[in-house]
């Protein structure tokens, strides 16, 4: 049993007593017998702690003393609570929101995929530098073509969305599905949790009707339910039996709630979708064979390609040429997070310089306050390193419970970062928080708090002491410790610029995205979803609309309604664009032909939203489908096929083998609307009365006043008296939906504009608080000048000059620094773009505005020190 | 030179002071005091240990597990620490006994010619 300390004293006290013993049983005198015991027995400290010894390690030892330390620390610190609260707090915020934002960078960026191999699972895209088509996606054909001349890839898998009624699993409702082949599975590499995915035997017109739940969908709406599987569902006219539930994983390119096999959907049946080369609506994935890179499989890939190419020259005809690329998959879904979460590391990074910067100022100036304490425990014999272990405790302390608010605070802050990078990337929602994010914190405050306990100085051998200790009293400031705490001060005023133009930069950009005049009417106009099959297609729908407009247009407090085929910003990237020819317009040689997005609506629906019509007419009731054609196109598309603006009364048809090659004549000018986009982009439109292209399930209701919303349940009841199971969804004022849209820049300028804000305020206590250690250490210097001669307002402008003079080498620098960054950020991040003169010019001005402020209060009590007192300290 | 026990102490060889105590130790328990006082003796005064040695290795060989404590009741009257050999203290005093045999031997053997030359 190893004994404490209180055993091994009373084992020494029992040795002594029988020596005594001994002594005077021998005819000793008593008291000369115990001083001979003492004397016989040696040095008893060190019996004892050559005892302790045998029991207690070294490491045992160190810990001891550590722990103490530590204790002294705290008790040092309690003298000094604000200070404390400010460095644990500032550090906090600095720890929690760097761990925070690198977990989600790591999920994101970082962590492999769950499907098997997925590091040979490639994701394959066509495209060409024609803006809106990027992501042309493939057509059947195409990926035939390519996987008969592919031998690097083993297996190609892909994937399409649909939209279907859904009946039979909780409300009828429309579903975004995924439509599959049966090698789509395989080469994603997944498995089921539940029943089994699609095979190659669910392909074919001939197989049976069969659908896998994807996780979320299963594991949300449906409870985890078991009982699902083998249950039939309808989708619009067809039949199919739930076969399994996926296992979690990342949905891309877009999550859908089931996926089905190819015989669910006619379209997908049909001859345009089989043999049409141009009728391109296919993700494709490819699994590449075992060693295989990728660059050996994009280079087979994209002779491929070419070769496909030339054998039908006339489907891929344009200047903008049609090209694949070929990616990992992993690197495809990180790739749009890649930028905002590499913006906000810096930004994170970038406050905790400033955070840490502003702890150093403080430590440093609350050093210079204890040089005294510090002389005399040097005087009384503490070793440097004595006195390092005792400023290492204190900051340890310090940074400890720093990092402790910054573990607290990074669990709510992983879940807001992730919400928000999910936006960006479907792989942030699986994001959580884990053991490395309590490393990242601990080590962040070790660095910090080696970092904290080295920059004060500590008082030199012997020489200086005698100084020091004389004037422990008062405060004495070194030209070196000026140096120091300037020199902060002036990386915080430069790390804040920074900050503060990246967060001009976003707010200017929101700014103008929010000034941008979109419909007039957004405010007022709910958009309805009441989607309806495609089956529907025709006279129902046309039927089914005037319905629904009829009876809604009924309701009190409804003053217009509208339908139409698309929501804009809603239904983002739907009908178009295609091409298009018009009479009296010929491409420029060897360019592309005009691109267009197609919008079926009624009419009133230009009033309705509050798009002005610039020229010609609205559609009327009689522009039906026995009448003549007839179409309204954007401003932008009538001014660019025809810039003396004779546009109208021309024929404009559809060069897409879809719509065949009927002519119809251009009625009106519409002003601008750019529904795929909320950036002020001109718009390439071409509408068509609903009654000639008669499919739409969008509908557009007008308020007379008060709340929009107040009016969804009456216009829902007023549809579900013509079709009780017509599912009526997503009811939305346009304004709300495309905020929705705009939330990402929104959050973006947010946060940045956060970091920028707390940066600035830690700078602005820097500059006042370093402003005011100077005029307090050197209120002796300022009582001579007035004597003689100085008046008070010298010194006040002297001190504000000082402050001024910080943040002028601030500003120069953070300029350096801002390109430096911008550099280096370029080489990360694509489009990158150099700040405006605005954001610069608005930052360089708050924060020389703020430093005034800041300088302020230091350069009048500088102004105010009372001449006799200050000669008379010291 | 003549040796008085007074003035001069043979100083132990490194390792033998444990060993001397487990053989102080096998007629029975015995404290810290009277374990140096039984060398003491025993050695005709010539061996003295120093409390700074003697505790220090008493704890160690506690620690190694061939000596056991037990507080007691001492002459004096006051708590004292009592060790005694437990089982395989005593099997290491036999392995120490022998050891010491054969060193003694060993350094005899090659003593003994310089002796001579005395």
């Amino acid at each position: 049993m190893r004994p404490d300390e209180r055993e091994i004293d009373d084992e020494i006290r029992g040795h002594i007593a029988l020596a005594i013993k001994e002594r005077v049983d021998r005819g000793e005198d008593p008291e000369a017998a115990r001083r001979a015991a003492w004397a016989e027995f040696g040095y008893m400290p060190q019996v004892r702690e050559s005892v302790r010894q045998v029991w207690y390690s070294r490491w045992f030892d160190a810990a001891a003393d550590f722990a103490r330390d530590m204790r002294v620390g705290v008790r040092s610190l309690a003298g000094a609570k604000g200070l404390a609260l400010a460095v644990v707090i500032t550090l906090g915020l600095g720890i929690g929101a760097n761990a925070a934002i690198f977990s989600v960078v790591r999920g994101v960026l970082l962590t492999p995929l769950v499907n098997r191999d997925e590091d040979r699972l490639i994701y394959i895209r066509q495209g060409s530098a024609t803006p809106g088509a990027e992501n042309m996606t493939f057509s059947v054909p195409e990926i035939e073509d390519l996987s008969a001349r592919v031998t690097s890839v083993s297996a190609f898998g892909d994937f399409s969305t649909i939209d279907f009624t859904m009946i039979g699993i909780g409300e009828p409702r429309v579903v975004h599905a995924g439509v599959v082949s049966g090698t789509f599975f395989e080469v994603m590499g997944l498995r089921p949790v539940l029943g089994r995915l699609l095979q190659p035997t669910d392909d074919g017109p001939g197989a049976a009707g069969a659908v896998v739940l994807t996780h979320r969908f299963w594991s949300t709406a449906l409870a985890s339910d078991p009982g699902v599987l083998g249950r039939t569902i309808r989708l619009d006219t067809r039949t199919a039996t739930v076969v399994g539930v996926l296992e979690p994983s990342v949905p891309y390119p877009v999550d859908t709630e089931i996926i089905a096999n190819v015989v669910t959907s006619p379209h997908h049946l049909d001859a345009l979708m089989v043999t049409g080369r141009t009728h391109r609506m296919t993700e494709l994935f490819g699994r590449l064979k075992p060693g295989v890179t990728v660059e050996q499989a994009r280079a087979e890939l994209q002779a491929a390609h070419a070769a496909m190419r030339s054998a039908h020259p006339e489907d891929y005809a344009g200047r903008a040429e049609v090209h694949v690329s070929v990616r990992t998959l992993r690197e495809q879904i990180a790739t749009p997070a890649r930028a905002i979460l590499l913006l906000l590391l810096a930004t994170a990074g970038v406050v905790f310089i400033v955070a840490c910067s502003n702890v150093a100022n403080l430590i440093l100036a609350r050093s210079v306050r204890r040089e005294g304490e510090l002389a005399v425990r040097a005087a009384l014999g503490a070793s440097r390193g004595a006195l390092r272990r005792t400023l290492l405790a204190e900051s340890l302390v310090l940074c400890g419970a720093g990092a402790l608010v910054g573990v607290l605070l990074a669990g709510p802050l992983v879940t807001f970062v992730a919400r928000f990078a999910a936006r960006y990337s479907v792989r942030a929602l699986d994001v959580t928080m884990d053991a490395s994010l309590l490393w990242i914190g601990v080590a962040l405050a070790m660095a910090a708090s080696v970092l904290l306990a080295w920059i004060p100085r500590l008082p030199a051998a012997e020489t200086s002491t005698s100084g020091s200790l004389a004037t422990s009293g008062g405060l004495r400031i070194t030209p070196g410790t000026n140096r120091r705490l300037r020199l902060f001060a002036t990386a915080q005023v430069a790390f804040s610029f920074v900050l503060l133009v990246g967060a001009g930069m976003l707010l200017a950009a929101l700014v103008s995205l929010q000034t941008t005049t979109a419909a007039a009417n957004a405010k007022t106009v709910l958009a309805i979803d009441v989607p309806l099959p495609i089956q529907a297609f025709g006279p129902k729908t046309i039927t089914f609309v005037d319905e629904a407009m009829r009876r809604i247009a009924a309701l009190p407090g409804v003053s217009r309604v509208a339908a139409g085929n698309v929501v804009p910003w809603r239904d983002v990237g739907k009908f178009g664009p295609f091409t298009f020819g018009a009479e009296g317009f010929t491409p420029a040689d060897g360019a592309d032909q005009p691109l267009a997005v197609l919008r079926n609506v009624t009419p009133g629906y230009f009033a309705t939203l509050g798009v002005p019509l610039v020229a010609g007419r609205d559609f009327t009731d009689d522009d039906r489908g026995r009448g003549e054609l007839v179409v309204i196109v954007s401003q932008t598309l009538a001014t660019r096929l025809f810039p003396n603006g004779e546009a109208l009364n021309r024929q404009l048809w559809w060069t897409d083998p879809v719509f065949g090659d009927a002519k119809r004549r251009i009625v009106g000018v519409a002003a601008d609307l750019n529904d795929d986009s909320v950036l002020p982009l001109p718009a390439m439109t071409v509408y068509h009365p609903l009654r000639q292209i008669p499919f739409g399930g969008r509908l557009f209701v007008q308020a007379a006043g008060g709340d929009p919303y107040a009016l969804v349940p009456a216009i829902t009841r007023a549809i579900h008296e013509i079709a009780a199971e017509q599912p009526v969804e997503r009811a939305a004022t346009l304004e709300d939906v495309r905020a929705a849209l705009m939330t990402p820049d929104r959050v973006n300028a947010f946060v940045v504009t956060g970091f920028a804000g707390v940066a600035l305020a830690i700078a602005i206590v820097g500059v006042a608080g370093v402003l005011a250690f100077s005029v307090s250490a050197r209120t002796r210097e300022f009582g001579v000048r007035l004597a003689i001669g100085s008046t008070p307002r010298d010194l006040l402008t002297r001190v504000l000059r000082e402050g001024i003079g910080i943040v002028i080498v601030g500003i120069v620098a953070g300029v350096g620094l801002g390109y430096a960054l911008a550099a280096l950020g370029a080489s990360y991040v694509d489009g990158l773009r150099l700040p405006g003169l605005v954001p610069v010019a608005g930052a360089a001005s708050v924060l020389a505005v703020a430093a005034v402020a800041a300088a302020l209060l230091p350069a009048r009590r500088a102004a105010r020190v009372d001449v006799l007192r200050a000669l008379r300290t010291e | 030179m003549p040796r008085t026990p007074d003035d001069s102490r043979l100083d132990l060889l490194q390792g033998t002071l444990d060993m001397l105590i487990l053989r102080t130790l096998q007629w029975g328990s015995q404290h810290g005091h009277g374990i140096g006082q039984m060398i003491r003796t025993q050695s005709d005064e010539l061996l003295k240990v120093e409390t700074g040695s003697l505790y220090p290795a008493l704890h160690r060989l506690e620690k190694r597990g061939w000596l056991s404590a037990k507080w007691g009741i001492s002459e004096a009257n006051q708590r004292a620490k009592y060790y005694a050999l437990t089982a395989a203290g005593k099997a290491q005093l036999v392995r120490e006994q022998d050891r010491w045999t054969q060193l003694v031997t060993a350094i005899g053997r090659i003593m003994q010619p310089i002796d001579g030359k005395e």
